[in-house]
């Protein structure tokens, strides 16, 4: 999963294409992070899984926004066909199985966020990104933690 | 580096928040205040518009704004002797590595002082998000425009993991404190 968003923020070489790229990727993540809500994920857990889906639509909903700015209309919304196409058994998945695409997923994002600071003309639209990427991150703390992974936290987040 | 079109509206944005952010550390501007400033960042309307390199526009060099950044980590190095020695030990590497590429650009590093900002360690956090959030577009070699993106998401991510050990909501903003919405 994580090469197949590598290759299509790879293959986006202007703004217009690295924000549809990323837009597509929040539109998933919301929709992943719902799935599994209404899966696996049970309490508290369940309560962070609905938070984070209402997190990755407002970072959609900015990237939408400078999409509009740039006069590239949004014609198409990420549905379920495509989560099941870049997260394939996320609903049927057990919790820790569900966490750690999550977790894919969110690192996944990173790491195009992090082409996007290399490769961005719009330089002020970096500063939009930068937050959504922060937010993955802070993402990832609560996953890495339900995983009982350690660190918690990276010197230089990169998205592994 | 330079492109065309133009976008004076949005970078006036960024420089509100940014100023709001200094008068924030200074206690001079309330949290509404600021947010209400970034509010309009997040917003976006004003973002993307631009094909402009903000990096050409302000004559400040990269050094200087690794200079400005490295100067910020380090008090935050000298304020967190409170803090999970984990964190501790993150802070003092994002130092070192912003001083070797200051090192690098011919700058000269100063010395790490005592702690002169009495902010907690989670404002302290959340300030060194909006420091290195805010100085990103200034910074023309897109490789050190990549690294602060490193370090800010490194810093939310400590300010996530210390709500976390408080059992406080970990992640109460989608954009890691730039917006009032998620404010508890």
């Amino acid at each position: 999963m994580a090469g197949r968003v590598a290759e299509q923020f790879g293959a986006a070489r202007t703004d217009a294409a690295l924000l549809q790229v990323a837009l597509r990727v929040e539109q998933v993540a919301a929709l992943a992070y719902a799935a599994a809500a209404d899966g696996p994920l049970e309490g508290e857990e369940r309560t962070h899984a609905l938070r984070f889906a209402e997190h990755e639509r407002r970072h959609a909903a900015a990237f939408e926004t400078m999409l509009f700015a740039l006069t590239v209309p949004v014609r198409e919304r990420a549905s379920e066909e495509h989560l099941d196409a870049l997260l394939p058994g996320l609903r049927g998945a057990e919790r820790r199985e569900a966490l750690q695409a999550l977790a894919e997923l969110e690192g996944a994002a990173i790491m195009g966020h992090l082409l996007m600071g290399r490769r961005l003309v719009a330089l002020d639209a970096l500063r939009t990104v930068a937050t959504v990427m922060a937010g993955g991150a802070q993402h990832l703390v609560v996953l890495r933690d339900a995983l009982g992974q350690t660190p918690l936290t990276q010197t230089f987040e990169t998205g592994h | 580096m330079v492109s065309g079109r133009r976008c004076s509206a949005s970078g006036a944005v960024y420089e509100v928040v940014g100023r709001a952010a200094s008068r924030l550390r200074a206690g001079r501007c309330s949290r509404r205040r600021f947010l209400g400033a970034a509010g309009a960042l997040v917003g976006g309307a004003l973002l993307a518009a631009c094909g402009r390199d903000e990096a050409a526009k302000a004559p400040e060099s990269d050094a200087a704004v690794l200079d400005r950044l490295l100067r910020h980590e380090q008090a935050t190095v000298a304020a967190m002797a409170g803090a999970p020695a984990a964190l501790r030990d993150q802070d003092r590497r994002h130092a070192a590595r912003l001083a070797r590429e200051l090192v690098a650009l011919g700058g000269r590093p100063v010395p790490p002082g005592a702690p002169g900002d009495p902010a907690s360690v989670p404002a302290r956090k959340q300030q060194g998000v909006f420091t290195y959030v805010v100085a990103l577009p200034r910074l023309a070699d897109p490789e050190l425009r990549v690294l602060v993106m490193q370090i800010a998401a490194s810093e939310a991510a400590h300010l996530a993991a210390l709500r976390l050990a408080a059992g406080e909501e970990p992640v109460p903003d989608a954009f890691a404190g730039f917006t009032e919405t998620g404010t508890p």
